[in-house]
């Protein structure tokens, strides 16, 4: 998810496109700029892994995996606001309960976030950031093929 | 949030939501009247703009397509419209069938997403959509189906669900085949019965009686509901090209806003989208749909904007019948594109987006390369007139209480269902220790 042209807005982006480049068997969907469009797209899946840029406050470049648990999607939990306010129409943890509540959602679902810094209008990866995305492909690499 | 002392009452939004992107909105009321109104919005500067400069004009409807997470067709049909223009090609009425059923699937994703996840909820005392869909599955599940039949549309034609692919100036990459095409009926015919059912759900609403006083603004089909051609036309006997519409409008900085207002004639501020489109284009409506908009109980032109999620809801039928009638006619573009031939010169191309009119201005060297880029979206089109609109609402209702007043005037911006796109997406994360 994400915009490569708001700076590190696209590391998700870029996360896709290596996965989709390396990894055997992988359809790229996105990029995908709102949430809302992964209703449809994700649907009964056993695990989504969703790529995007996060802003946490720690150090830039660093990456996290943040498990969307039953207790996110209520709002409980740990990623955002529960699909209030957001720079989309409904943010990812909004979309996430709004698939619960139709019966569509993931099974599981996985969000591997790089932290950014730069999300001005441009293209671009900060450098923390561009070093940061082999190891957050790694991450993808490891969830969707463990045995890989 | 609202504050106030005295005869002094501010009623502020700082985050819209359920908006495409961000925004707020602050309202001054002094002395029982409404004072200042103000929606702030945060819309990408010219950067796009200036990033298309010295590029290849063969690039514009990608990259233009990434301004928008919603509406990537429409930026790709006004961006090949101009470009077209600039160097003199016409296309085939095969790839102008194929470009408009693409356009199809992408109005019927978007406005079932505005009517069933942003706007309906208004209407219905939920707090979103997530609360709607807990207390009406059914309803939900159905615009989500609505949702994905656009996707398919978008996927067969465009090449992929979400941000097409195979747009290109002159045409197509790749013809669809034939057999795809024709599987898009089946799901399209349900999705033409969901919007009919979708219309007779939101004309069960309850409306708050506020009429406007619009200028409408919207391209006029040539015997078909406009999409992707039509002269710029208004309620008030404007009848131009879309080079001779760009003329005429200017873009004017406000400080609170990285968003440009426009305005028609240097001072006339005006409205595009559904209930422009309907009130200059009614007539033109496939059959369905203006039976739908009778029994809905909708006249020829429609001021009230809160029913304009019954006009957009017309529109969905609108464009499921359209679709259909393209998917059964559909013959393959051979060759998919018209040759282009690079040469100097200036075009402009206008074209419905679902949230109104979105025109490109380009200029081009004989290399093909772009030396000017102006991009001028429905939403900066309309904010003079949503504001107009907030004033009127919040003038009305000025005997509500503050969380009604409040509810009231966000809902008077969600009725045009701005695009303040292209924030950046990132998500903010607060790590919670227990």
């Amino acid at each position: 998810m994400g915009s490569e042209y708001r700076r590190d807005d696209g590391a998700g982006v870029a996360v896709a496109e290596e996965v989709a480049r390396t990894c055997p068997h992988v359809t790229r969907l996105g990029p995908i700029g709102e949430p809302l469009d992964l209703l449809g797209l994700w649907d009964g899946a056993d695990l989504a892994v969703v790529a995007d840029a996060v802003r946490s406050g720690a150090e830039p470049g660093t990456v996290q995996l943040i498990e969307l648990s039953e207790a996110a999607g209520t709002g409980q939990g740990s990623v955002g606001p529960p699909g209030t306010t957001s720079t989309h129409g409904i943010g990812l943890t909004g979309v996430l309960r709004l698939a619960r509540a139709v019966g569509s959602a993931p099974r599981r679902v996985v969000v591997v976030g790089i932290e950014g810094s730069e999300f001005g209008n441009g293209v671009g990866l900060s450098p923390a950031v561009e070093r940061a995305v082999p190891h957050a492909v790694g991450h993808v690499r490891d969830l969707v093929d463990p045995a890989g | 949030m609202t504050h106030g002392s005295g005869s002094h009452r501010t009623i502020a939004v700082e985050g819209l939501s359920r908006v495409e992107g961000e925004g707020s909105l602050r309202v001054d009321v002094r002395d029982g009247v409404v004072e200042d109104v103000a929606l702030t919005i945060f819309e990408p500067p010219r950067f796009f703009e200036a990033l298309l400069q010295g590029r290849a004009a063969a690039e514009a409807p990608d990259i233009t397509a990434r301004i928008c997470g919603i509406c990537p067709v429409a930026y790709q049909m006004s961006a090949c419209a101009a470009v077209e223009d600039a160097v003199g090609v016409r296309v085939g009425h095969r790839v102008t069938a194929l470009r408009r059923l693409l356009y199809c699937g992408e109005w019927i994703q978007s406005h079932a997403l505005h009517i069933y996840l942003l706007h309906a909820p208004d209407f219905l005392g939920c707090a979103d959509a997530v609360e709607l869909a807990e207390r009406d599955r059914a309803a939900v599940q159905r615009g989500l189906d609505l949702k994905k039949t656009g996707n398919l549309v978008m996927e067969t034609v465009g090449g992929r669900a979400v941000h097409p692919v195979n747009v290109k100036v002159g045409g197509f990459y790749r013809a669809p085949d034939p057999a795809d095409v024709a599987a898009l009926a089946g799901p399209l015919e349900r999705a033409r019965d969901a919007a009919l059912a979708t219309v007779s759900w939101v004309a069960g609403f309850d409306f708050p009686d506020v009429e406007g006083e619009y200028r409408f603004v919207a391209l006029r089909g040539d015997g078909r509901y406009p999409m992707e051609s039509g002269r710029v036309t208004s309620s008030d006997g404007l009848d131009v090209t879309a080079g001779g519409f760009a003329d005429r409008v200017v873009e004017e900085h406000v400080a609170r806003s990285t968003a440009l207002h426009a305005r028609l004639d240097g001072r006339l501020e005006y409205l595009t989208g559904p209930l422009a489109r309907y009130a200059l284009n009614a007539d033109q409506l496939p059959e369905v749909a203006r039976r739908a908009a009778a029994d809905a109980g909708l006249g020829p032109v429609c001021t009230n904007p809160f029913r304009s999620i019954v006009v957009r809801a017309v529109e969905l039928v609108a464009a499921c019948a359209e679709a259909l009638r393209l998917v059964l006619a559909y013959e393959p573009p051979d060759p998919p594109a018209a040759p282009v031939g690079w040469r100097a010169g200036v075009g402009t191309g206008a074209t419905e987006a679902p949230r109104g009119l979105l025109f490109h201005r380009y200029g081009l060297d004989d290399a093909g390369l772009i030396t000017s880029a102006r991009i001028v979206p429905p939403t900066s089109q309309n904010q003079l007139t949503i504001e107009a609109d907030l004033r009127r609402v919040a003038q009305a209702g000025l005997a509500l209480p503050d969380d009604q007043l409040t509810w009231r005037c966000e809902q008077a911006v969600r009725n045009h269902d701005p695009c303040i796109s292209c924030a950046a997406h990132f998500l903010d994360v607060t790590v919670v220790h227990r």
